[in-house]
């Protein structure tokens, strides 16, 4: 029995913090992809809270400095989808300035050892390109041991 | 029961008729409610700034036959030439989404049928 709850402790802090819900949902609606990652990266919904969500996707018609509108009806089922998924626990779901996250606390801590040259790298051109260095990014991987930074 | 199946695939392919185009079609399309169409227009078009931060060129490149980057976001845009990526210009939702957005990225305001006319004219020479 108390091997048992050994086992258990230790699976417990053994488990990765990625546990945190960032992976890629199994039911994304379509349109995420053809409307969203049209443009940028499918965001896992994990890394923002509902209120980061729910500001970007009634301001599509000023996303970022872009117009991203898209169907009444497109835009009702990914805002349900995204508020089913978004992130819950303390570290992502703190509000996010901008509703963006490349501006969240939690990001901004995970990155402070890229230095600004880093970022400005033709390879990687912004902070919100997650693909540029994290392998599996799409698939909400973002791991220490997938990461290469392009040279370049 | 055959009869049922044959309406089942009548009704289908009109579905699909109502939505599938092609990039000659809706190029008709737009001529109708302008003018007719004047490629060396759509290239010059395509290529500019207009009074905004970016042209269609930002993103696409000149000429846009081949895959190319987002300026910003670094995504990959697959070629905007229906001679080069086939997927292009065949669906007329998806035209209408595009124009509609981009333009208002680099023009500030929805393009007017000539303008589509004009570029996509071009686009359908670019090889």
């Amino acid at each position: 029995m108390n091997n048992y709850f050994l086992l258990f402790v230790t699976l417990l802090f053994t488990m990765p913090a990625s546990a945190e819900k960032k992976t890629m949902p199994s039911d994304a609606p379509t349109a995420y992809e053809t409307e969203c990652a049209s443009c940028h990266m499918a965001y896992p919904p994990g890394l923002l809270g509902r209120k980061n969500w729910q500001n970007i996707m009634s301001g599509l018609d000023k996303h970022f400095g872009t117009d991203a509108s898209i169907d009444v009806k497109v835009q009702a089922e990914i805002r349900q989808w995204l508020n089913k998924h978004a992130a819950t626990g303390n570290k992502y779901s703190a509000y996010a300035p901008d509703n963006r996250i490349t501006k969240s606390r939690w990001f901004i801590h995970e990155h402070d050892d890229v230095g600004p040259n880093i970022w400005k790298r033709a390879g990687i051109k912004s902070p919100a390109n997650c693909s540029a260095c994290h392998m599996d990014a799409t698939k909400g991987n973002f791991e220490d041991d997938n990461i290469r930074i392009p040279a370049k | 029961m055959i009869k049922k199946m044959f309406l089942v695939l009548a009704v289908l392919s009109f579905a699909e008729l109502a939505f599938s185009a092609t990039p000659q079609e809706l190029l008709k399309g737009y001529e109708a409610s302008s003018g007719k169409a004047l490629p060396f227009r759509g290239e010059e078009f395509f290529n500019t700034k207009h009074g905004k931060e970016w042209s269609c060129a930002s993103c696409h490149e000149n000429p846009p036959n081949h895959d190319t980057k987002h300026i910003v976001t670094g995504k990959l845009i697959k070629s905007l030439s229906p001679n080069i990526n086939p997927d292009r210009f065949v669906d007329q939702a998806k035209v209408e989404k595009w124009f509609k957005r981009n333009c208002n990225d680099v023009v500030g305001r929805e393009c007017n049928a000539q303008e589509k006319a004009d570029v996509l004219s071009w686009l359908i020479t670019v090889k």
